[in-house]
């Protein structure tokens, strides 16, 4: 009853109107070639400083979810993906929309990402709590092997292994700078105050994630934009709902597991579940010509990995993929830290937070279906009208939480930075998940060797500690899982750049 | 779009990551050490990160080496041409000048200053575009975040 009661302020209009108007702004993100998921919570982090936490937390989770949904609006009418995690809805989202079918591609696409989203939503209600329960008895050298377990993100997280690990010792190296979180001692500040704290964590995933992309967007300018398929009635017929059936539970199910796993995310996980739908069907020649059951199976993987990644993250405090690392950052600027005594401290928050993920699923389907007609139109909107707005927002988001002028120097200098690392191959997200763990691995590495002596074997021979390491050397075979998964179904995951 | 290869390029950037770890190193050595009964001090994780990209950076140089013997250039990283370049450089210059000015001079004049030098840099070239629009966001962001969300602006 009393878990309950927690749910009460979600039911205040104020709370309900910001995660409507969150997920909005995450459709329509989403659905802006170019512009991700992460970079509209990235940005939108700093509107969140002066509300409560389950207000505040529940638009980005809205931002979250309505992102990685509106990412198949471009797959399906533009044959570009909105968001990696829609890549693989471009297959048949694509051959529908030129059909004219690009109305029923929406609504099928939006049905499934409601299903997976609610799916898993339940799925984080139950779970997450449990998880916290054991994670309760952790010390130093257990979260000594969950940070380095989420390390192991990075190997997924990004393309070429090597890369990512140098993108990650750079993030560590990175988050150093500042104050030592043992001594004191201060650390490559060059004698310049604003540094003494370290780089400031928003400013910086503003730079790496938003400002970034507005640099890839003025490359892009000359380019011409493909034309627009026109769209029409979005309901799916029941015989297509029929078929795409069986699709859409095994997607849920993907996704959710998928995104329990850390570092997978929803890319992966649409890849996965179209590959699955197309093995198991009994017609798997119509895979990829604009078959409905293709649409069904991506678009309910990649929803339902959006609350299943909020579990390790509330649970565990690491992140379940790149967004959910980004929305640490808001966690963070309400003073909360996520982990299992979050939901001993701030029990209202995590249960505000399962209530705004169903309320921000449902919210998508509605927003989804009603705007169906008019999407088509979102993506008219010029390109560099669009980068410079973003400018604007990178600088206000920026300068906002701290009022210090550095934050803004620290955010040009990641954009230029997350720019450079995009152009030559090497994983922005890496070095965000570094940034993040980066303190977490310092600190509790540092203390385990303090209290065991510098004994590295007495420091690492807990049960837990053990299961973490042995979780980390799994998840580096992950890509290599992910990769002979991907070739099974014979589908190659590189069609759509 | 000019390119550059792929292998050569990440040959030249570990290059400059072994440079960027000797500063470091040297920095690390200016980091004051305080009497402890562990060997992991304020320095211990930055040195390990600093080994690691040092041998990262070194695998990285041996097999964009191994690459190219092998293969020859196969890949290609594309890059914006002199123009483009151009262009993004004066984008992050105007970036660091509104920086600078966000501050002393307040948000809405150093906003539509750099909004409409922003806009003219990317190809803007309307008139009513290149003035209006710049002037109606930031005002709209203006009122947006100092009345309803209550975010002070300079």
């Amino acid at each position: 009853m009393e878990s309950l009661s927690y749910l009460a302020p979600l039911f205040q209009l104020d709370v309900i109107w910001t995660i409507a108007l969150g997920t909005l702004g995450g459709l329509i993100i989403g659905a802006l070639p170019g512009l991700t998921a992460t970079m509209g919570v990235a940005l939108l982090i700093p509107l969140t400083f002066g509300m409560p936490p389950v207000m505040g937390l529940n638009m980005l989770i809205g931002i979250y979810i309505g992102g990685i949904y509106g990412g198949c609006v471009s797959s399906i009418l533009l044959r570009t993906p909105g968001t990696p995690a829609s890549a693989a809805t471009v297959l048949d989202g694509y051959p529908m929309a030129q059909r004219g079918e690009a109305g029923k591609a929406l609504g099928m696409a939006t049905i499934a990402s409601t299903i997976g989203g609610l799916f898993a939503a339940v799925i984080l209600a139950s779970l997450a709590p449990q998880l916290a329960g054991i994670a309760l008895e952790f010390g130093a050298p257990e979260y000594f092997a969950l940070a380095l377990f989420g390390l192991t993100i990075i190997a997924s997280l990004s393309g070429d292994v090597l890369k990512g690990a140098i993108s990650g010792a750079l993030g560590i190296l990175i988050a150093c700078v500042g104050a030592d979180p043992i001594s004191g001692i201060t650390r490559y500040t060059f004698g310049i105050s604003g540094f003494a704290s370290g780089f400031a964590f928003t400013p910086a995933l503003i730079g790496l994630f938003a400002l970034s992309e507005v640099f890839t967007q003025i490359e892009r300018l000359a380019s011409n934009d493909p034309p627009i398929s026109l769209v029409k009635n979005p309901w799916p017929s029941r015989s297509d709902m029929k078929e795409s059936t069986n699709a859409l539970v095994r997607g849920s199910i993907i996704g959710t597991i998928i995104g329990v796993i850390p570092g997978t995310g929803s890319g992966t996980a649409s890849w996965i579940s179209y590959n699955e739908a197309r093995r198991t069907s009994k017609t798997p020649e119509k895979f990829g010509t604009g078959y409905m059951p293709g649409i069904a199976a991506t678009e309910s993987a990649n929803n339902a990995v959006c609350a299943a990644a909020l579990i390790p993250l509330l649970a565990l405090g690491i992140p379940g993929d790149v967004v959910t690392a980004v929305l640490m950052g808001g966690l963070m600027i309400q003073g909360l830290a996520p982990g299992p005594m979050l939901f001993q401290t701030n029990p209202d928050v995590v249960v505000g937070i399962f209530g705004g993920t169903f309320m921000a699923t449902i919210f998508m389907f509605i927003f989804g279906m009603a705007l169906i007609p008019v999407f088509s139109k979102i993506l008219m909107i010029p390109r560099r009208l669009l980068a410079m707005s973003i400018v604007i927002f990178c600088f206000i988001g920026s300068f906002s939480i701290n009022l210090n002028p550095v934050d803004l120097y620290t955010m040009v200098g990641f954009g230029v930075l997350g720019w450079g690392m995009h152009k030559f191959g090497f994983s922005q997200a890496a070095l965000c998940i570094a940034l993040i763990l980066g303190p977490m691995l310092e600190s509790n590495l540092r203390r385990g060797l303090l209290q065991s002596g510098d004994n590295v074997v007495e420091f690492l021979s807990g049960p837990i500690t053990l299961l973490f390491l042995a979780l980390t050397v799994l998840s580096l075979g992950w890509p290599m899982i992910a990769r002979l998964l991907a070739r099974k179904g014979g589908v190659h995951s590189n069609i759509v750049e | 779009m000019a390119s550059v290869g792929r292998s050569k390029s990440d040959m030249w950037i570990g290059a400059g990551l072994l440079a960027f770890c000797a500063f470091a190193a040297w920095r690390t050595l200016e980091i004051r050490q305080v009497v402890s009964t562990t060997v992991a001090g304020p320095s211990f994780v930055p040195w390990l990160m600093i080994g690691g990209t040092a041998l990262l950076s070194c695998a990285l140089i041996l097999r964009s080496l191994k690459n190219l013997h092998a293969n020859g250039e196969v890949a290609e990283v594309s890059l914006p041409d002199k123009a483009t370049f151009k262009k993004i450089a004066a984008f992050v210059a105007l970036l660091i000048a509104y920086a600078a000015a966000y501050f002393p001079i307040g948000y809405i004049p150093a906003t539509l200053v750099a909004f409409i030098a922003g806009l003219w840099l990317v190809g803007e070239r309307n008139i009513w575009v290149l003035i209006g629009f710049p002037v109606a966001m930031t005002l709209v962001v203006y009122f947006a975040f100092t009345e309803l969300l209550s975010v002070w602006l300079p």
